[in-house]
Parts: structure tokens; C-alpha cells; sequence
């Protein structure tokens, strides 16, 4: 369970995100990138104080002034469900092929398009990280 | 010799810059998701807030920006907050850098309320 796996899963769920600075971004999350840097919509603003409140339509946060970010505890469960039916379609899909060895099984992370983002159609893309890894 | 060595370094780096910044590389669909996650282009002459690193705050007219994330704002003002209040000062046209922006919002759509959390707690 890679963070920024999670974070992707999260697209769309509600979160709180905590800065550096002590204020919070309640919102949902509309997009996230490989450096946290993230998009919200719907969002309540809160200082770091915590007697001043905002409404904000929607705000981009660069993720390296994030301290933290609380995501619904069921996405937990949504994304080990979602990596378990990636690896097992990927073992299908290519399994007899180029032994699990070496960096396949390092990470033993189905959705090798991590770059790509936490994509449904994820095992499609498999083929390139074999060719990263490679 | 020095000079010549030079002009054709500097060709090179003029030309292969500007292709990929022309998204020359971009579509071989290695990098699926390389975009920026916000569009600025919705905002384009359009009010908004940023914040930067250390808290200052300024709010302006949106007129152009690039995929760093630096910005150029019109009719600038920095909202400043001591502990005597509120109050603004005018800085017209500016140019702010992206690596030290760490929040962006439109300011239509933006207001402070009362504790939004609280209505929710007692139900």
C-alpha cells in the first residue's frame, strides 16, 4: 500500500488535508500528482487557530506544505480489493511469460502504471513497467 | 574557435528545449499523466488568491502563467493581517514565482463563515 496509491484511489472522496502551517482543507479531492500537489473542491477552510472559517469553490495546495492528509477509512479496504483483482488479472493476463523475478516481485504492487495513476483499467498498461524494469 | 563552440551549444539548447516544450516526447504515451492537475486557463482574467511560503497573501487578475506555476496577476493587492486588523496594500502588475506559491483559489466563490463544523457535530 504505497501512499500515493492511496491518494490517487482517493479522487473524488472527501478528505481533510493538514498544512505545515497548521491550517486545514476540508474538500474533495479532485486531483492529486506524484508530488502531492493537489486539487479540491467544495472546500472548508479552517486557520490554524481554529476559530476563522472559509468557504473556498475550489483550491489548488502544493503538496510539499502538507503535513498530513485524512482519507475515509473504507478506501482502505476499496484499494487492497482493487490491487488484489489487478494482480490477479496481470497473472492471467501474462503470467507464463518472463519469470516474477527480480524487480517484479520487489514491490509485489499490481498496478506497475503507477505513474499512471490508479487507472480501473490498470493491468492493460502493465506491459511498460515490465519494459522500465527491464 | 571558443565562439563557435558556444553558438552551436546554444543552437542545441534552443532547439531541443523548445520541441519538447512543444510536447515532442509527451504523446509516445510513456508518461500517461504528466499534465499539470490544474488548469489555469479557466482562470485566465479572473480574480484569485494566492498564498506563499512564509503566509503572505495577495489576490489578482489572472493574465498568464506557465507550467512552472508562475503566474503573472494584475491589479495585485497583498492582504496583509497583523494583530491591529486587516488591510491591504496595492502592487499593480506582478509577476509571482511558482516554487513559492503553495496556494491557489479563485476568490469568486470565496467567503468566510461561521463554524460550518459545529452544526454538524450537534446533529
Amino acid at each position: 500500500m504505497l501512499p500515493l496509491s492511496l491518494l490517487n484511489a482517493a479522487q473524488n472522496k472527501p478528505m481533510l488535508v493538514e498544512l505545515k502551517n497548521g491550517e486545514t482543507f476540508n474538500g474533495h479531492l479532485v486531483n492529486c500528482d506524484n508530488f502531492m500537489n493537489i486539487t479540491l473542491r467544495e472546500v472548508y477552510q479552517t486557520n490554524a487557530e481554529g476559530d476563522r472559517f472559509w468557504k473556498l469553490k475550489e483550491c489548488y495546495i502544493r503538496g510539499s506544505t502538507i503535513k498530513y492528509l485524512r482519507v475515509p477509512d473504507p478506501l482502505l479496504d476499496a484499494v487492497k480489493e482493487e490491487q488484489k483483482m489487478a494482480r490477479e488479472l496481470g497473472r492471467s493476463a501474462r503470467g507464463s511469460h518472463v519469470s516474477g523475478s527480480g524487480n517484479r516481485g520487489g514491490r509485489g504492487a499490481p498496478q506497475r502504471g503507477g505513474r499512471g495513476g490508479m487507472v480501473r483499467g490498470g493491468p492493460t498498461r502493465g506491459g511498460r513497467g515490465r519494459g522500465r524494469g527491464a | 574557435m571558443a565562439d563557435r563552440g558556444r553558438g552551436t551549444f546554444r543552437g542545441m539548447r534552443g532547439g531541443p528545449a523548445s520541441a519538447s516544450r512543444g510536447r515532442g516526447p509527451q504523446p509516445t504515451m510513456d508518461k500517461p499523466k504528466r499534465e499539470a492537475i490544474l488548469d489555469l486557463s479557466k482562470y485566465v482574467q479572473e480574480r484569485i488568491r494566492v498564498k506563499f511560503t512564509g503566509g503572505r497573501e495577495v489576490t489578482g487578475v489572472l493574465k498568464g502563467f506557465d507550467q512552472l506555476l508562475n503566474l503573472v496577476l494584475d491589479e495585485v493587492e497583498e492582504n496583509i493581517q497583523t494583530e491591529s486588523g486587516e488591510h491591504t496594500r496595492k502592487l499593480g502588475l506582478v509577476v509571482l514565482r511558482g516554487p513559492t506559491i503553495t496556494l491557489l483559489s479563485p476568490v469568486d466563490g470565496w467567503e468566510e463563515i461561521a463554524n460550518p463544523f459545529l452544526a454538524q457535530d450537534g446533529a
